[in-house]
């Protein structure tokens, strides 16, 4: 079965974790400036964006770094469930 | 532009991991920006953070300097686990000498601001001299300028903030900023860290104001790089799976540091109307994590944090409806809501805003507004004095003193100088001025919570404060001492002290399994030098960090990202060696050993609870003995011996 990234904005808490995690695995270094993941961070609202570059090749790593439940490393057969797929 | 320089060297070899491996060192007097080379050994002996800044001002600040004028020395630095997803890695240490207690001033803050200063090229930023006029600092991949600030001063954190995103494009580039508080040279002026985190204790905002330094703003688009990759993603499994399994893990998600204000007032230690009730009336039905639900449904979190501690508040209704912002923690509840009695969380979230705006460190402006009401009280400043009306939980006598405070106008210039030296001014108050060496005392009230935190309050090296000595297996619920004053029970499940990292010959010494007791004095030298670890690698020292992770996780953690091979042993001595830097450091700017003793009040009053004696200055000094001694200090002054000094290779005087 086929394993997708279910994205849940709301749950984000800004800790982009992520980012680190998945330039760590696909740049070999720490860099979230240049990671397949952004998270651009609304501080005066409280509030984070998530965005994937179009170098993102889906491998999970940042789904599966996630603490907050934004990210999560599903499986996926069919339709998508509640909340969007990467 | 006033002045800026660009380094594009090689990095050096040894320093190519984990650190940036440069310092940028800023002289607002001559208007000049220079960077130099980490050195290994600093990295080695001090690791970073909290230890780069002991490092440097104990070697390079003169005796005599004046806290405010430009031979003051300000160092901003990042620990080598910062930029890196260890979990909670993101802290950065700023140190000067303090203007509050004129000894070594230093606070510790996380949010994003580190993790830029890193991917910037820099772990280090030593801010030297005094600008002619209002500036700004810009930091970026591997240079810096001095920007002319004239258009900021005046305005809060918060406006200066969004004004120097918009000025610069970017809405994300993280700021260091001073409010009004730090320009008008309050003691307890905080650097607000973005608009809702701050290096709030010590008054390093009023050392920024006085250099006419409005903010540090960095952007950073470089990379941390791992020297033994396979090592790294290990250690950093065992990290996560230890923090993650944690008994206080899921219960800090939920209610980050408000998990405090139900035990607190249970014990009748809270510091209510300034240290005279432990118990508020109407406290659990008005300020505890109870109430926070309406308020607050989602945590935020620093960079590479699981936890998100800090509550996103939203005010719907009443006075405040409307109000949003991060920070609805047990401080300002327990500094305003105890301390003032303030009687709602709402106006404490308010007043929260007010302190970040401001730029005053809460525990500080909290504390001044509660030594006032108590003036207040007993008619020693008046309605006349003051303006207005100041009893006991006035929101209004509250928002309008901390302005005057941050403006210093009529009283508040007074009380902008701290209690310690306000108290002067207004003879018969010196008695309920509530401080260790002039830095206000905050959280546990000792006198109904004696435990290895509340005794820290007199050996912490930045005075009356609470976070520099906990102990990492604090157990909130617990509160009994198997041997009057000397031990504190030991309240966890036996796998937990099983699994603590620490030395074996310390765990030994520190527990006695016979009485579950744990042996204040010992584990008062551990948990000051454990935590200094935690302020010189980046980590934060929220609980279910704190009891898991100890030198075994770290020197693997450090040793693989690095490649710099940290023992254990090493790990533990150079958190040692940092906190006798900066015991050197308090020593040669004038600390005397009588400062390090509770404030009059803790020995004479009874607080209004059942059971609640004064202390006793007899155990007192006898448990400050006995710390001495595990620290291998003189057990009569506290001063270090020459063979402690030589057994962690410092170099007194240099």
């Amino acid at each position: 079965m086929a394993k997708e990234i279910l994205v849940k904005p709301s749950l984000c808490t800004g800790c982009s974790t992520c980012s680190l995690a998945c330039s760590l695995h696909n740049l070999g270094e720490f860099r979230p400036s240049r990671a397949y993941i952004q998270i651009s961070k609304r501080e005066f609202e409280g509030r984070f964006e998530i965005a994937f570059s179009s170098s993102c090749r889906g491998c999970g790593t940042c789904a599966r770094s996630c603490p907050s439940g934004a990210l999560k490393w599903v499986d996926f057969a069919g339709d998508p469930p509640a909340g969007q797929c990467k | 532009m006033i002045a800026g320089t660009a380094f594009r060297r090689p990095r050096h070899e040894m320093m190519e991991y984990g650190y940036a491996g440069r310092i940028l060192d800023i002289d607002l007097t001559a208007g000049t920006v220079a960077g130099k080379d980490l050195p290994e050994e600093m990295a080695r002996q001090y690791l970073g953070g909290l230890g780069f800044n002991s490092s440097i001002l104990y070697r390079e600040l003169k005796t005599g300097t004046d806290p405010l004028g430009p031979g003051n020395i300000l160092v901003f630095s990042t620990g080598p686990l910062v930029g890196t997803s260890v979990p909670t890695a993101c802290r950065t240490e700023a140190s000067a000498l303090s203007p509050a207690t004129g000894l070594f001033g230093t606070a510790n803050s996380g949010n994003y601001w580190g993790g830029e200063l890193k991917c910037a090229g820099y772990d280090a930023l030593i801010i030297r001299g005094r600008s002619d006029r209002p500036v700004y600092i810009r930091v970026r991949d591997g240079s810096a300028d001095i920007l002319p600030a004239g258009h900021l001063w005046g305005k809060n954190a918060w406006e200066a903030i969004r004004a120097i995103r918009q000025e610069h494009g970017d809405p994300e580039m993280q700021v260091a900023v001073i409010g009004q508080a730090g320009e008008n040279r309050v003691r307890f002026a905080s650097i607000e860290n973005g608009p809702f985190d701050a290096w709030a204790r010590t008054g390093l905002g009023a050392v920024m104001g006085a250099k006419n330094l409005k903010a540090v703003a960095v952007r950073g688009t470089g990379a941390v790089r791992v020297a033994r990759p396979r090592d790294f993603a290990a250690a950093l499994e065992d990290t996560r799976r230890a923090i993650y399994s944690s008994p206080f893990y899921e219960a800090f998600k939920r209610f980050g540091t408000m998990l405090a204000s139900i035990p607190y007032y249970e014990f009748g230690s809270l510091p209510g109307r300034n240290y005279q009730t432990g118990m508020p009336e109407n406290w659990m039905e008005s300020r505890t994590r109870k109430q926070l639900p309406a308020l607050s449904s989602r945590g935020i979190s620093c960079q590479a944090c699981p936890i998100a501690c800090a509550h996103w508040v939203r005010i719907r209704e009443g006075p405040y409806a409307g109000l949003e912002l991060k920070d609805m923690e047990v401080t300002p509840v327990i500094g305003f809501g105890a301390g003032c009695d303030i009687g709602g969380l709402p106006a404490i979230a308010a007043l929260c805003g007010a302190c970040q705006q401001y730029g005053m460190d809460m525990v500080s402006a909290s504390a001044c507004v509660a030594f006032a009401m108590e003036m207040y009280q007993r008619g020693i400043i008046s309605r006349d004095d003051l303006g207005f009306a100041l009893p006991w939980g006035d929101e209004e006598g509250t928002f309008k003193l901390l302005d005057m405070i941050a403006n210093r106008r009529g009283i508040g210039n007074d009380l902008a100088e701290g209690t310690r030296l306000a108290s002067a001014r207004f003879p018969g108050s010196e008695d309920f001025s509530i401080h260790v060496k002039g830095l206000e005392c905050f959280l546990a009230d000792p006198r109904a919570r004696w435990s290895t935190w509340t005794f820290g309050y007199i050996t912490n090296i930045r005075g009356g404060d609470h976070l520099r000595t906990r102990n990492p297996v604090e157990n909130l619920r617990y509160n009994q001492n198997p041997v009057p004053y000397r031990t504190e029970k030991f309240g966890l499940p036996d796998r937990v002290f099983e699994d603590l990292d620490m030395p074996g010959e310390l765990k030994e010494a520190a527990f006695d399994p016979a009485t579950r007791g744990v042996d204040i004095p010992v584990m008062s030298k551990w948990s000051e030098d454990l935590i200094t670890i935690y302020n010189s690698l980046g980590m934060c020292i929220r609980p279910p960090v704190l009891h898991t992770v100890g030198p075994a996780l770290f020197s693997r953690l450090t040793t693989a990202l690095t490649g710099l091979d940290i023992s254990p042993e090493e790990m533990a001595k150079a958190g040692e060696r940092i906190w006798n830097t900066i015991k050197l450091f308090n020593l040669k700017h004038g600390e005397r050993p009588d400062q390090s003793d509770y404030p009059p009040r803790f020995y004479r009053d009874r607080l209004a609870v059942p059971g609640k004696d004064p202390l006793d200055p007899r155990m007192v000094r006898a448990v400050l003995r006995e710390y001495y001694r595990a620290r291998g200090w003189d057990p009569e002054t506290g001063v270090p011996t020459p063979e402690k000094l030589s057994e962690l290779n410092i170099k007194r005087g240099v």
